[in-house]
């Protein structure tokens, strides 16, 4: 299995969408995602690799073979949100790598590593983690508001402050908790993982320079 | 707490774990509007706008609950750190962006954090700054239009894009925008009231 230090995840994520920035041609876009695919199996992430696969096929499929056929008001509709799927694709795909395969403890002791100052980092781990919880929350309004149904103009109300007040409550906790761990201590904090550059690092951040560089020469 | 010193003080790490939290919801609420703005121009040009309208809760009530310097700045930080992570951001809205937070920043200053007026003007200056994502098709038209394009956008939204993009449209998107924040800002004030003034969360 394939296990990276976290900061190449980042320098991948990074190279990724300059890649894709650069790129215009095709091939180069199949062979990066292909690239990635490999990686995401090798790393036991076979399931994501399989769906991501499937997303991009699809996102192609629709592109070059359904979109010319297909009525031209759903062609437009539906158009840039394929192209826009199929650029943020590769930087899911490092998302994915970096929310199944890296904990915040380690995130945190990575970018400490970079000198990144605290004030920073806390609100940052938090915002990444906060985000499936929205999606949760979302969720199960939903289900509630479907059970005393909720119709119209007043639904935008009953997510929002539910949302809010729940917001808030995990605010509360979440600093109770992180200040009895010390959080507000000024001194260097130690860790008991520890990260570090090994050749893997330095082959796959390697792999990825070269495919900036190929984007870059086959315009 | 000393009264002249407020907001001056550094944020501890509960008002930095408040904005992270918040942060995602105004970047949840951003993110759908940039989607919808995806399916027609005209919606991208007023995406700006429906973000001042929903995003007014999570704003209003932040700054309600860090009345220090830096909370609106590390709001705009972060969100320019996910665009970026995500590919979907061009070099003007993350300058537009950091101006605009710079402004909310400055104003709040001004006003000495407490003053509900003050917040409504630091969110207007906020919201302003998303205009940054439909702004290159005036700053640079002809590049813009052809670069995009050649991205991948259709050739019919281009070509709408293109009849929309007029003067005319450019300021009624700053006033729709700067309006919009104004509505966002009073339905933040109504919630508070209704519902989190009793739920003692501000």
């Amino acid at each position: 299995m394939l296990k990276m230090d976290p900061r190449t995840y980042i320098i991948f994520l990074i190279l990724a969408n300059a890649v894709i920035f650069i790129q215009r041609n095709i091939w180069v876009e199949i062979a990066w995602l292909t690239l990635l695919l490999l990686f995401l199996c090798i790393s036991d992430l076979v399931k994501s690799a399989v769906k991501f696969g499937g997303i991009f096929l699809m996102c192609l499929l629709l592109q070059y073979v359904i979109f010319p056929a297909a009525p031209k008001i759903i062609s437009s509709t539906f158009f840039i949100l394929v192209s826009y799927a199929r650029k943020i694709l590769p930087c899911l795909m490092i998302g994915t790598f970096i929310v199944k395969k890296v904990s915040v403890r380690e995130l945190t002791v990575a970018l400490r590593k970079w000198k990144v100052p605290n004030r920073l980092i806390i609100p940052i781990s938090v915002s990444i983690r906060y985000f499936p919880t929205i999606k949760e929350e979302v969720g199960h309004i939903r289900d509630a508001m479907r059970l005393r149904s909720i119709k119209g103009i007043q639904k935008i109300e009953c997510i929002i402050v539910p949302m809010i007040l729940s917001a808030a409550a995990t605010a509360d906790e979440l600093s109770a908790a992180a200040i009895t761990r010390g959080i507000e201590n000024p001194c260097q904090k130690t860790s008991l993982i520890d990260t570090k550059f090994g050749k893997t690092d330095f082959v796959c951040i390697c792999i990825g320079v070269i495919f900036v560089v190929i984007a870059a020469l086959l315009q | 707490m000393n009264t002249e010193n407020i907001g001056l003080e550094k944020m501890k790490g509960k008002d930095l774990i408040t904005v992270g939290i918040f942060t995602a919801i105004y970047f949840a609420v951003n993110m759908m509007f940039m989607i919808i703005g995806g399916m027609h121009p005209v919606l991208w040009i007023l995406m700006p706008a429906f973000i001042a309208v929903f995003a007014g809760v999570p704003y209003m009530i932040l700054v309600a609950k860090v009345q220090k310097m830096g909370a609106i700045m590390l709001m705009g930080f972060i969100t320019g750190i996910i665009y970026f992570a995500s590919g979907t951001f061009t070099v003007v809205i993350l300058i537009a962006y950091f101006v605009a937070c710079l402004l909310a920043e400055i104003v709040r200053y001004i006003t000495k954090y407490k003053s509900f007026l003050g917040n409504v003007l630091s969110y207007m200056t906020f919201s302003i700054g998303m205009i940054g994502s439909p702004l290159p098709i005036w700053l640079f038209k002809e590049d813009f239009l052809a670069q995009i394009k050649e991205q991948g956008m259709s050739v019919d939204y281009v070509e709408v894009l293109e009849k929309v993009a007029t003067t005319n449209m450019l300021v009624m998107m700053i006033v729709f925008t700067i309006v919009f924040a104004f509505a966002g800002a009073m339905i933040a004030k109504k919630m508070m009231k209704k519902h989190f003034e009793k739920a003692g969360i501000v």
